[in-house]
């Protein structure tokens, strides 16, 4: 290995952590609509593909961690991944073991990289020899996908009607920009429909507000209140072993099996239920609830990592909700990575080990270590210096930017319209992962139709 | 324990402004557009002043975006309130 590209990753890997540590703790963000944007624009910056997925494992290890911190310390979520640990956590604040959460927590993700690691990489060999079979069939897999996530979607009829016109939708709005000229004829607009999609929710919740009605609804005449709670210091190196049961090892180990394997489904959905159905096996409510926080952790690890790799290892396309999301940048990131050349085809096995390596070693260690140590402090920092408004201000800035870079001005509305129907969708129950299939199989979708 | 009314730092939670809730967190609307006014100006604008050589325009798009961000974080106030309490309370 070079050492140059050694220490690019390096540093990627520890400005990943450092940035997904403060924007994990911040209540709230999707980890798609965070991780994606910047992932993005570090693609098509032109780093190097290897110094990029470093990154990129970083990023998701350090937000995944952190954004259970709040749980912990303030029974806020600070991403969606969260929202299933809350209530746990709020027993064992009751009973006044919030440090004993973040500790369960932070344990039972060490656990989950490291079951998860070796088994995405061997589970990804055992798919390879059928890759190229699967990869002829790319376009009917993702559209037979986005029909099972439809089924499984909360509001599944309305999820499967939307199915045909958001690919009209799609591809009429592509079509106009060819006809205008202001896109190339072989160039497909995507990355700003992508982020257009993730930040739709957003959108449409901003635009509640220019009615006066609904903003009635939404207006707060006082402070967001939080509370946070000071636990004791931690001494010397925190043993993530001796702070979980066997118990606690064991299940949780089981539980990032089994999220390893169930890589292709939502993370969120399948933390859910596999981490109650475990935790039903204790009656007494704080060992019940400190069981479900570090299985759920575990489990939520392990499927953010088995759903990254394993597509990009064995299948170079987004087969899984994680890649249709957060990692959709290392799949689909025109012009530097397409379907037909993205770190799929550019990485060597080795060299997706040393990323890895070194993304989930430094973003692991780091977290952990500091967040058993320095969990208050740093949600103290976050809760006080960094406004909720400039965190929005930053992602509608950066999905600007793309929306020109892509195809100009008259793009930003090109954006803001599908922002509009994904979030009108995604507040009827239509969820995410069937509207980027959708993205990804219009044009062969709309082909098909069109006969 | 509670921070003690006398303390500087603690706010009322009751007051005259408005706040809005977006991505369960507290904004108010003033504030919200300032943000966006200047986080997309230092995007947009930087991305425009830069040289054409890519991928130097897109990174300083990419540190416009950042400065705006920080800029926002300095002028304009989070909508929380923090209280620190001890443990078991």
């Amino acid at each position: 290995m070079d050492v140059n590209l050694l220490i690019q990753m390096l540093i990627a890997a520890i400005l990943g952590t450092a940035i997904y540590t403060i924007i994990g703790i911040v209540p709230g963000t999707d980890e798609t609509a965070v991780i994606a944007p910047i992932t993005l624009a570090i693609v098509l910056a032109g780093v190097e593909p290897i110094v990029v997925l470093t990154f990129y494992m970083a990023a998701v290890i350090a937000h995944k961690l952190t954004d259970s911190v709040p749980v912990a310390v303030a029974g806020i979520p600070g991403g969606v991944m969260a929202t299933p640990m809350v209530e746990h956590a709020l027993v064992l604040k009751k009973y006044g073991q919030s440090e004993t959460s973040i500790k369960k927590m932070m344990s039972g993700s060490v656990i989950g990289t490291l079951v998860s690691v070796p088994v995405s990489l061997l589970l990804a060999s055992v798919l390879v020899p059928f890759a190229e079979r699967i990869n002829e069939y790319a376009n009917p897999i993702l559209f037979a996908g986005a029909v099972l996530l439809a089924l499984l979607s909360t509001n599944r009829w309305l999820s499967l009607i939307i199915i045909i016109p958001f690919a009209l939708l799609i591809q009429g709005l592509r079509h106009l920009y060819w006809d205008l000229g202001i896109v190339p004829e072989n160039k497909n607009v995507f990355i700003s429909f992508f982020l257009g999609i993730t930040i739709g929710p957003v959108i449409v919740t901003l635009l509640d507000l220019l009615s006066k009605e609904k903003r009635k609804q939404l207006i707060r005449h006082h402070h967001k209140e939080i509370i946070l709670k000071k636990s004791a210091k931690e001494k010397g190196f925190p043993n993530p072993f001796k702070i979980l049961t066997k118990k606690e090892v064991g299940m949780s180990s089981i539980a990032s099996l089994f999220g390893t394997i169930t890589f292709m489904f939502s993370a969120v959905g399948v933390t859910t239920l596999v981490g109650e159905l475990f935790s039903k096996q204790e009656k007494e409510p704080v060992k019940r609830s400190s069981l479900a926080i570090s299985c759920m952790e575990a489990l939520a690890n392990a499927t953010y990592i088995a759903g990254s790799l394993i597509p990009l290892i064995a299948l170079g396309f987004p087969l899984s909700s994680v890649a249709l999301g957060p990692a959709n940048p290392l799949f689909n990131a025109p012009p530097v990575f397409t379907l037909d050349h993205n770190l799929h085809h550019i990485l060597s096995f080795t060299d997706f080990l040393w990323a890895i390596f070194i993304g989930v070693g430094i973003s692991l260690f780091f977290t952990y270590v500091i967040i058993v140590k320095h969990a208050n402090e740093i949600c103290a920092f976050v809760f006080k210096w960094i406004p909720h408004e400039a965190i929005l201000g930053l992602f509608v800035a950066l999905v600007f930017l793309l929306a020109f870079m892509d195809a100009g001005w008259l793009n930003i509305a090109g954006v803001l319209l599908i922002g509009i129907v994904s979030g009108t969708l995604s507040r009827y129950g239509v969820n995410f992962g069937v509207q980027f299939m959708v993205l990804y199989s219009a044009p062969w979708l709309v082909s098909v139709l069109a006969g | 324990m509670a921070k003690s009314k006398a303390d500087p730092t603690y706010q009322k939670t009751q007051d005259h402004s408005e706040y809005v809730e977006v991505w369960e967190d507290f904004v108010s609307i003033k504030d919200l557009v300032i943000s966006f006014i200047i986080c997309s100006i230092m995007t947009l604008g930087a991305y425009l002043l830069a040289p054409n050589d890519p991928p130097k325009p897109l990174f300083f798009g990419l540190s416009g975006a950042l400065i705006g961000f920080i800029i926002c974080s300095v002028i304009i106030k989070p909508k929380r309130n923090l209280i620190e309490t001890e443990e078991g309370k």
